[in-house]
């Protein structure tokens, strides 16, 4: 299935057309997004031990170099973006002893003060004072700037003032004229840069917590390394009216609004259909962003999407008085609903005509104009519009054939919708860029690396994984080190329980899913001569770190919070986690691991060497480790081989009782499954423990635990 | 005065876009216990769903009650939020008439042409109602409490009487029969099962799921819960409380809504779900009759209204009654010799029970409903109403 391509390939093109640096030769099974940001691959990191970019000397090359520094001015910053972004930025400037000038008008509501509880909360009061001793308010009455900023030397400009379209061209005016040369990024959800004459930089809500940012720039900029280089996610997009998050977001808004002006079915309802469709829930989000400015940046999104493409973006009637009202979607607390609604399997085809039809019709028109990188136009959903898959993804599930005549069905109720749908678009469902959303393979031609860039394992990822590790072996790989992608993947926190859903009436469907995930796992440890699983986010759990362990070593950063808390859900570990750790230590650390499985806690990876991890160490040092261990060179980690054979003399239950009977039934049931699955050998316990694992998920404690119930709610309406 | 033809010339009722709630009798359902206005404004909004009727062609909303619920300073407006459509409007309230009341307000918008499609949303909850204290300087008590369904069924203030008084006093004046009047409830108990057992009822009443606070259901109204099955040995048995008058012989109080929409010729073409079919107001009469006598008054307004309009009974397709007390209908045959097992043929308020504010409402809709499926013609429609107060109306279904 895959296609080989190449990233060395000077001559080939880019996601969005940029041409690619040349780089050594590195094959792929598409382009690593990395790339897109101009920082190379994945492979490449290992090889070279160190991470592509600096945080230090990008604030240098950003804001001047220390003695020197000059300032990021936000502007509008009382506002939510704005107020956002500044405890954001300041958050992980304030070390680098950049001066963040937040600027806004002085009859402003003081949108900054309302974050300092949560940002006590995170870094406690002292680092909190010492965030806001960082920003300095300024007013300014719009037309001229306070005098006193220029002494603080602005580099750097993040305008998040109002979507309109003149005031932000004059405040740009205003800005250029006082300091020539100033960076400028428009925080815009809509305006293209070629519109505003400014970069875009687009944040995600929440703003004091997203770290996803939409960039438009002709090539990635310091700037924009420099993002990355602070934890965050940029990612690139091309020039088009509402980039991607906006089409999706706003489309899915406004197919929702076009269903309830037909169906009469309330907000809140709908919410819960589009929730059990696809994961999001539009207009609990505009109501919980502030319907006031949502609705307002909807209809400002989808005003001009559909001046520029027409009906299918046009807003509707409602929107229109959203837009004025600033109303609220959902009831009053004392108007709790009353009447519940439900649908028919012909209501629910006809939902999902009405929604579905149009963002796939949406997202014809992003892959037409090559918007993004197929993997960001996935991830962007999953990230900022909350969606349970990316909508390629569910595209993918549903077949280019059903894709097109769902929106076919669609244009029958709304002919006028009909203008810019691209369904050849979907006829390239088969390529590498479709098939590998998620998992990403690179390699040198002696080693390679697989790349994760989702959080939670699921499904997707499990068939993808397969698939890369089948490209590998097909290009005569032996040795891999799996990883996250360093870009959209920032941590690993297990399986994603949303595919746990059909396993809760048939066990048969649960058995499926451990198993399968269980084969998949073990391939990294049996299809490589050599495989390193590297750990390099702030966490590391449940599925997510039993994959890692079937890895013949595990390297991990050692603040990296490593742990198994499906007792606390409570799931028993459906990936081999209740016995494949246990035959890779020595029994003197067994006890170690039956307090990871049976209480939950995680552990810290440098706490968890020789048992858990293989070495834990700064990033520097784990990056030249993993090389060393995947090229075979002296690395003296002795390899933790895995016992076959049945395990003896596993020690007692030493955890404490559970607060709650459903976490004390999912205690007793992974005991059950680590003896069970010990008890024989390695052969047998992927089935032994598979089947306790699904037999779990049809029980009672754990359809009333965490995640029972969670996905009842959720998929239940 | 001319014949009277056509009432409201401008107004039409859009066939199969109404709908009403079942009635449970009082204290047996989950209605019980809600706000029942807003459960109203909900549930007509799914009806209109239902019946694929985008709310945003409201541009207008009279409700009706009778009842004092949670907010009722609010009224229309609430109401029409609650629906999800931000119109304005009015409440309407004529005790038990007001759910033929504010059909008939809805069409004089229409017609007036301040309105094109007026929702018409009536409901009443008999269950747990408030209790009202009022000053009054020249009682002993010097402030009066009152329970506003039990207290008004037992005492009419122009009178000094109770409805069940009013009941015993008209069977007398008729020289009505119980052994008659047990029978025309036993049929009329019959009518209903057999209407049931048919599925028309399902052509009108739409179930609902009630949610509670958390979004749970909490229950579903989806029964005429309170509907008794007599026989004619145990309506025979019944203990008389007043003349012809036994607990088998007389309604029951129930919670509920209904709700249609009123609108012009050209909408209601557009909105109906058989466009052919056209429903006209012809007219309406409404009288006040002797003290105490109130279930001769709506006979009273069907003569008035007849004579007016120059159509005679024989004329009439459906003929529907709100009887709070079966010996309204035989009152009605005896003073039009009438057999009174052509009325009320598929349901009446005697047996689904009284929520009072959308009792003729749904009458209405399944008078309606029931003149459609014979192919047309003239359904009367009538009730009493405190005060001894009668109301009748007459509509062409063509």
């Amino acid at each position: 299935m895959a296609k080989n391509s190449s990233a060395s390939t000077t001559a080939a093109k880019g996601a969005f057309g940029a041409p690619k640096e040349k780089t050594m030769t590195i094959s792929a099974m598409r382009q690593p997004t990395l790339e897109t940001l101009g920082l190379g691959t994945v492979l490449e990191i290992f090889k070279n031990g160190r991470l592509p970019a600096g945080a230090g000397e990008l604030v240098d090359q950003v804001f001047g170099k220390a003695g020197d520094r000059g300032a990021l001015v936000i502007s509008g910053a009382n506002g939510i973006v704005g107020s956002g972004k500044a405890m954001q930025l300041a958050s992980r400037l304030q070390p680098f002893g950049v001066p963040i000038v937040a600027l806004d008008f002085p009859g402003a509501p003081d949108g900054l003060g309302k974050h300092y509880p949560g940002l006590a909360k995170t870094f406690g009061r002292e680092g909190a004072g010492r965030i806001m001793e960082s920003i300095i308010r300024m007013s300014y009455n719009g037309h001229s700037l306070p005098p006193q900023l220029k002494g603080l030397k602005p580099r750097f400009l993040l305008e998040a003032i109002p979507e309109i379209l003149d005031v932000k061209k004059e405040h740009y005016k205003i800005f250029r004229s006082a300091f020539p040369g100033l960076d400028i990024r428009s925080v815009t959800s809509g305006f293209p840069s070629s519109e505003l004459g400014v970069g875009i930089a687009h944040p995600a809500f929440p703003h004091e917590i997203s770290k996803i940012w939409e960039i438009v720039e002709p090539k990635p900029t310091a700037g924009t390394k420099l993002l990355w280089a602070l934890g965050m996610v940029p990612v690139p997009v091309s020039d088009n009216w509402s980039f991607v998050l906006d089409v999706l977001f706003c489309g899915a808004t406004l197919a929702a609004l076009r269903y309830h002006q037909a169906s009469n079915m309330p907000y809140w309802k709908i919410d819960k259909y589009f929730r059990k469709l696809l994961g999001a829930n539009p207009f609990r989000a505009h109501d919980a962003i502030g319907a006031k400015g949502a609705n307002f940046l909807t209809w400002s999104c989808l005003h001009h999407l559909g001046e520029q493409y027409g009906e299918l973006f046009r807003p509707n009637a409602d929107l229109d008085d959203r837009k004025e009202t600033g109303s609220e979607y959902y009831p009053l607390n004392h108007f709790r609903p009353l009447v519940n609604w439900s649908m028919g399997p012909e209501e629910e085809e006809d939902f999902k005509v009405r929604t579905l039809g149009p963002l796939f019709q949406m997202t014809s028109l992003l892959l037409h104009e090559k918007r993004s990188h197929l993997t960001h136009i996935n991830a962007i959903g999953e990230l900022c519009a909350q969606f349970r898959r990316g909508i390629l993804s569910v595209i993918r599930t549903e077949g280019c054939d059903a894709a097109t005549k769902l929106v076919n069905k669609y244009h029958k109720l709304h002919p006028e919708a009909k203008k810019c749908w691209y369904p050849e678009t979907f006829e390239k469902i088969g390529t590498p860029e479709w098939q590998q959303l998620y998992v990403n393979a690179e390699h040198d031609g002696s080693a390679g690396v697989i790349t994760i860039s989702r959080e939670s394992y699921n499904g997707d990822v499990d068939a993808e994984l397969n698939r890369a590790i089948d490209w590998l072996k097909k290009e005569k790989i032996e040795k891999v080190i799996i990883s996250g992608d360093f870009h959209l993947s920032t941590q690993m926190v297990g399986a994603d329980t949303a595919d746990f859903y059909p396993a809760l009436k048939d066990v048969k469907e649960g058995l499926c899913i451990s198993r399968d995930w269980s084969k998949t796992a073990r391939r990294l440890n049996d299809d490589f001569k050599v495989s390193v699983g590297y750990i390099g986010g702030k966490r590391c759990f449940g599925g997510c770190l039993e994959l890692l362990l079937h890895c013949h070593y595990l390297v991990s950063v050692e603040d990296a919070s490593l742990g198994m808390p499906e007792v606390t859900l409570p799931v028993v570990p459906g990936m081999e986690g209740c016995h494949w750790p246990l035959r890779k230590t020595a029994p003197e650390k067994w006890p170690e691991l039956f307090r990871l499985l049976l209480t939950g806690r995680p552990v810290r990876a440098k706490d968890a060497v020789g048992w858990l991890v293989d070495y834990a160490g700064p990033v520097d040092a784990c990056l030249k480790t993993v090389w060393k261990l995947v090229t075979g060179a002296d690395h003296k980690l002795p390899l933790r081989k895995v016992n076959a054979s049945p395990l003896k003399k596993l020690p007692k239950d030493t955890a404490q009782g559970a607060e709650d009977n459903a976490v004390e039934a999912g205690k007793k049931a992974i005991l059950e499954c680590i003896l069970a699955s010990c008890a024989v050998t390695s052969a047998e316990a992927l089935l032994v423990q598979a089947k306790h694992s699904a037999g779990f998920m049809v029980s009672s404690a754990f359809h009333t635990g965490k995640i029972g119930s969670e996905l009842k709610k959720m998929l239940e309406v | 005065m001319g014949i009277q033809k056509n009432m409201f010339p401008r107004a039409r009722i859009p066939y199969g876009t109404w709908g009403s709630s079942y009635f449970p009798a009082w204290q047996a359902s989950p209605l019980a216990e809600v706000n029942i206005g807003q459960f109203a404004a909900e549930a007509m909004n799914k009806v209109l769903g239902l019946r694929k009727v985008p709310k945003s062609e409201l541009d207008h909303l009279i409700t009706g009650s009778t009842i004092p619920w949670h907010w009722k300073f609010w009224n229309s407006p609430m109401l029409a939020s609650c629906l999800g459509r931000r119109v304005a409007g009015c409440h309407v309230e004529q005790a038990c008439a007001t759910g033929l009341k504010a059909v008939l307000v809805a069409a004089a918008e229409v017609d007036g042409g301040s309105s094109d499609v007026a929702g018409v949303l009536t409901f009443d909850r008999t269950s747990d109602s408030p209790v009202g204290i009022f000053p009054e300087r020249r009682a002993h008590r010097r402030t009066e409490a009152l329970s506003d369904v039990w207290d008004n069924f037992g005492f009419d203030p122009s009178t000094g009487r109770s409805m069940i008084c009013c009941a015993g006093n008209a069977a007398r004046k008729y020289k009505l029969d119980r052994k008659e009047v047990d029978e025309l409830s036993l049929c009329r108990h019959e009518q209903y099962f057999k209407a049931q057992a048919s599925g028309f009822l399902a052509k009108v009443l739409v179930p609902f799921e009630v949610l509670d606070v958390q979004g749970r259901v909490r229950g579903v109204i989806d029964a005429d819960t309170g509907v008794a099955r007599h026989t004619l040995r145990g309506l025979r048995a019944m203990r008389e409380l007043d003349t012809c008058i036994t607990s088998g012989t007389q309604t029951h109080p129930s919670d509920g809504m209904a709700c249609m929409l009123v609108t012009t010729r050209e909408k209601a073409r557009e909105l109906s779900r058989k466009p052919e079919i056209d429903i006209q107001f012809v007219a309406k009469a409404e009288v006040r009759t002797s003290p105490s006598l109130m279930p001769e008054a709506p006979a009273l307004a069907v003569k008035d209204l007849l004579r007016r309009t120059g159509v005679a009974m024989k004329d009439i397709a459906v003929v529907k009654s709100h009887n709070p007390f079966a010996i309204n209908d035989a009152v009605f045959a005896k003073e039009f010799k009438y057999n009174w097992r052509e009325m009320n043929r598929t349901g009446c308020s005697l047996v689904w029970g009284h929520p009072q504010g959308p009792t003729l409402t749904r009458l209405l809709i399944e008078g309606l409903e029931e003149a459609t499926d014979l192919g047309g013609g003239y359904v009367l429609l009538m009730g009493c109403a405190a005060g001894d107060v009668g109301i009748a109306a007459l509509f062409r279904v063509g």
